[in-house]
């Protein structure tokens, strides 16, 4: 099935985060342009390409199974959309690199898309991994795997 | 006569006055950077907090009370402190967001942050609004404080 690809920045960066609420991963990736230019600046994450944000999205939902995201704010610059979303979730098995202690998570973080004809073409995403480390009991930064 | 420039608020309008804040921040200008902002400016550095045994102190408040002791803090610890601004786009609502990587040599502790001599530079992510007067009246900010205080060589969350 191909996508239509006609709404506004605001309308498509909408579609992208109820796709993603929704866990339905492949949904959010189809607004995603192929050639996508994809920063996830806490996790070091920086290329072209939708596989690498398939699997940060995937890790994500894979990881806290009752993740609720809730939409704060969508502000819209030009084609350019930036949300202010909150992630909140409890950890079901490891993340990033962090074990599983079945913590709660609750995250603000921002996610700055641009978007082309219909279809994001950048995404840059921003939160605190101190914030997550801290509500995921992780201790120390360079000993993230150890409870 | 004294004439008054009341230039309308527009995307360029806005993103001058936001330009010219981070202008002002790059060279140490605290009182320049919060008369840009009105009196009563929100402020919020969502990754802001630092956690003690009976508190938890966060980032949250008014440009004029916790805004500029912030900026004033992180410029004494960071001499040398700077800003170089990437890309700010905005719309004539007065929204503009800007990316922005800040840094600078650490000399005094931040935070829980014991100075090591070491450089930081992170990528941060500002939303501000911009009024009718052309004042800033919300200032939001987004980056990683894991980034800063692994480069800093701090290993500890808390």
């Amino acid at each position: 099935m191909t996508a239509t690809l006609t709404g506004t920045p605001t309308q498509t960066v909408h579609d992208f985060l109820a796709a993603f609420a929704a866990r339905d991963v492949q949904a959010a990736i189809a607004l995603v342009a192929g050639d996508a230019a994809i920063t996830v600046h806490p996790l070091h994450v920086q290329g072209a390409g939708t596989d690498a944000l398939r699997a940060v999205l995937d890790e994500v939902v894979a990881a806290f199974p009752d993740l609720l995201l809730t939409v704060q704010r969508v502000i819209t610059t030009g084609d350019v959309a930036t949300a202010l979303v909150k992630f909140e979730g409890t950890q079901a098995r490891d993340y990033a690199g962090v074990v599983n202690q079945e913590k709660h998570l609750d995250l603000d973080q921002a996610w700055r898309f641009t978007v082309t004809n219909g279809r994001i073409s950048a995404i840059s995403t921003y939160w605190c991994q101190q914030q997550l480390y801290r509500r995921l009991a992780v201790k120390r930064f360079d000993q993230i795997a150890i409870v | 006569m004294t004439t008054t420039d009341t230039k309308a608020r527009t995307a360029q309008t806005a993103t001058e006055v936001v330009t010219e804040f981070f202008d002002r921040y790059r060279a140490h200008d605290v009182n320049g950077m919060a008369e840009l902002c009105s009196i009563n400016a929100d402020f919020s550095y969502v990754p802001f907090e630092m956690w003690g045994k009976q508190r938890v102190l966060r980032g949250d408040g008014k440009v004029g009370t916790v805004g500029k002791a912030i900026w004033t803090g992180l410029i004494n610890s960071f001499p040398n402190l700077t800003n170089s601004v990437h890309t700010a786009t905005a719309n004539d609502d007065g929204d503009v967001v800007v990316e922005v990587s800040i840094g600078g040599t650490q000399q005094l502790p931040w935070g829980f942050v014991t100075p090591a001599g070491k450089h930081y530079s992170e990528p941060h992510l500002f939303v501000f609004h911009v009024d009718d007067d052309l004042r800033i009246d919300s200032i939001t900010a987004y980056w990683d404080n894991a980034g800063i205080s692994t480069q800093l060589g701090h290993t500890e969350v808390d």
